[in-house]
């Protein structure tokens, strides 16, 4: 059969393209990889793309995702501050995969890597928090503002974790590292909660003493501030009427031109104005004009 | 289409080469007739693989382009838009899609009891034993190591697709963990009454703010919305934290009390010390209008009296009497007995009565 320049094309295409499969593999954005010759690992790959190795079975590729990943202690641990109280905390890890070539031979034995991975991670960060914990009195934890060192005990279990990390050239990288549970051993619950009542019973009785004793407060000063408004007002009250007597006093002078005249008139006004309304009058027959009736002037008297 | 044509051509010859019966020749049109439908079968299926790397990017999503494991582009310029893309099909290219302009959120219940849906929809609590075991009823200590519930639930939209993606096997997980600490971090930091009744809400902004620390040092390419936080105290201790409220409110109304008596007697005073100046002002008034009228009449008066003492004095007298009898209601005259002695006159006066009674005696 003779060959067609286009099937000759169309054959190369096909072998070339088996070859690559052969050849060359791919590596993910969010993946390294490591290459093994005969089982060793040789070749740590970081960068994504294509990239080349020997078929089957000379080489081989195993690839590990290098995204961030999420450890979290499933159980709380239980451990004594430095003032012998019992804490129980659990945290969690954001690690990744830095080196695969190290990360590989230690922990690619398994099923699965990660989890090989995380079950070291986890006496790791329980010896870290074991040191770290014992070192702190419970303040330290719990405690409102300066004081507060919760950060600073999460920062010194994350140094102690990656320094031990480092150390063991496990190829991770710890990336971040929190408290994720803090507690009480369920007994010391129940007497927490019986310190609870009766600080609620403290606060119950403070507000109500509290209460009365403003209210009081309140009450009393209300009544003192009344009577220094009115005693004020009466103090103004009286420094009127000075005033009035001192402006009443400017016309002494007029009536002092002839004090008898003022004082008869002055006693005229006030019989005056004594005898407005509803009086009863009595006489006898001294008063004027009723001397009349003893016939002062030469009348008649009479009788009514 | 390259393929099909080298069938073509080899059988071009094939056929005079062989003379033909019958049989060999319907063979051959059967052949030819299945290398056509080969030939459309074939050009279908590299249309349909070639086509098969079409795909839509909906408004809320992005899309990365990944060649050979590479994403195409760098940072912001790698993200698709909405619209109709195409990738070379897999091996050579692959595509992800992420959501973007959506909210998330994420809930923290590290803080919480344990609690079904269905009690929680409902609204009852569950039953609280006497004490909390941690491994079922989450709970956080507070700054005076007492006990609290608390949750939050936390709304943030993704900044950065490519890391958030790429960077994180389980980025809204990493959140989820972040949100827990943040409640943690604040709880230990808050005594019981702050966090739950006095500064709910800067409690609040601790979490928020703790919160936002975290996930911005962790890189995890979001944007913090909005962070609600839910507190309260143990199921245990319902009745004792009731009734701690409950005396508040008893205090603050006995406050108020006060307070509205004191507006009362505040009030009335500065109405009476009002109404004191005020007459002590119409007093003077009166006083200097008077005293000076009076003084107008002596200047009037006086040539008068200068001028003939007794008669002014008997005709004024005389006068101011008159009218003064005119203005009295009653009036009784005694006469003189003939000793040169008044009558004596007895009054018999009714306290009951406004009026006086009088009977004059003789």
């Amino acid at each position: 059969m003779k060959k067609n320049p286009l099937t000759l094309a169309v054959g190369i295409l096909l072998i070339l393209i088996v070859g690559l499969l052969l050849f060359v593999f791919q590596v993910r954005q969010s993946e390294v990889a490591v290459v093994t010759t005969f089982g060793k690992a040789t070749r740590p790959i970081t960068d994504a793309g294509p990239h080349w190795k020997w078929p089957w079975p000379i080489q081989k590729v195993y690839k590990f995702d290098q995204r961030v990943q999420n450890f979290t202690e499933d159980k709380l641990t239980e451990g004594l501050t430095q003032d012998s109280f019992n804490l129980l905390t659990s945290v969690y890890v954001g690690w990744k995969i830095t080196d695969p070539t190290a990360f590989f031979p230690r922990f690619a034995g398994g099923d699965d890597p990660i989890v090989e991975a995380e079950r070291v991670l986890e006496r790791t960060v329980a010896n870290a928090k074991a040191a770290v914990v014992g070192q702190h009195p419970l303040s330290d934890f719990l405690s409102p503002g300066q004081h507060n060192q919760f950060a600073a005990i999460e920062e010194e279990i994350l140094g102690i974790v990656r320094r031990d990390v480092q150390a063991n050239d496990y190829g991770l990288e710890i990336e971040f590292l929190g408290i994720k549970k803090l507690g009480l051993p369920e007994n010391v619950t129940q007497s927490v909660f019986e310190r609870m009542t009766s600080e609620r019973q403290v606060l119950i009785s403070k507000s109500q003493f509290e209460g009365e004793a403003e209210a009081q407060k309140i009450r009393s000063e209300a009544d003192r501030k009344a009577a220094e408004t009115l005693a004020n007002a009466e103090g103004q009250a009286t420094q009127i009427r000075g005033k009035a007597e001192a402006e009443a006093a400017k016309y002494l002078a007029v009536f002092q031109q002839n004090p008898e005249l003022a004082n008869f008139i002055f006693r005229l006004n006030a019989l005056e104005g004594s005898l407005k309304d509803r009086s009863i009058l009595i006489f006898d027959q001294h008063t004027p004009p009723f001397d009349l009736f003893r016939g002062g002037f030469g009348a008649k008297p009479s009788t009514r | 289409m390259a393929e099909l044509h080298p069938h073509e051509t080899s059988r071009g010859p094939a056929g005079p080469e062989h003379p033909i019966d019958a049989g060999s020749q319907a063979l051959s049109e059967a052949l030819r007739g299945s290398f056509g439908i080969v030939k459309v079968v074939m050009v279908l299926l590299v249309l349909v693989f070639l086509g098969s790397g079409i795909f839509t990017v909906g408004q809320q999503e992005r899309a990365i382009k990944l060649r050979l494991g590479k994403a195409v582009g760098q940072g912001e310029k790698a993200l698709l838009g909405p619209g109709l893309h195409w990738s070379f099909p897999y091996p050579i290219e692959e595509y992800v899609k992420v959501s973007v302009s959506g909210v998330k959120r994420v809930s923290s219940s590290v803080g919480w009891y344990a609690v079904t849906p269905e009690q929680e929809l409902s609204g009852q609590l569950p039953l609280a034993g006497a004490t909390l075991n941690p491994a079922v009823d989450g709970y956080a200590l507070t700054a005076d190591n007492n006990i609290i519930h608390t949750r939050a639930t936390l709304t943030y939209h993704i900044s950065e697709p490519v890391r958030y993606i790429f960077n994180f096997v389980n980025a809204s997980n990493a959140i989820q963990l972040a949100l827990d600490n943040a409640l943690l971090y604040a709880a230990a930091r808050y005594p019981v009454d702050e966090a739950l009744t006095r500064d709910v809400a800067g409690f609040r902004e601790m979490v928020r703010k703790r919160v936002t620390e975290l996930v911005e040092g962790q890189d995890l390419g979001i944007v913090v919305e909005d962070c609600l936080v839910q507190s309260r105290p143990p199921r245990q201790l319902e009745d004792a934290f009731n009734n701690v409220l409950r005396a508040e409110v008893t205090r603050s109304k006995v406050l108020n009390e006060a307070r509205s008596h004191e507006n009362q007697v505040l009030s009335k005073a500065s109405a009476d010390a009002q109404s004191r100046v005020n007459t002590a002002e119409s007093d003077r008034a009166r006083l200097v209008a008077e005293i000076s009228s009076r003084a107008e009449q002596f200047q009037e008066l006086l040539p008068q009296y200068q001028a003939n003492p007794d008669l002014f004095v008997q005709q004024r007298l005389t006068e101011t009497l008159g009218r003064v009898l005119t203005n009295a209601q009653d009036k009784i005259f005694l006469t003189e007995g003939a000793d040169g002695k008044s009558k004596e006159l007895r009054l018999l006066l009714n306290r009951e009565a406004p009026k006086k009674t009088e009977e004059p005696k003789s």
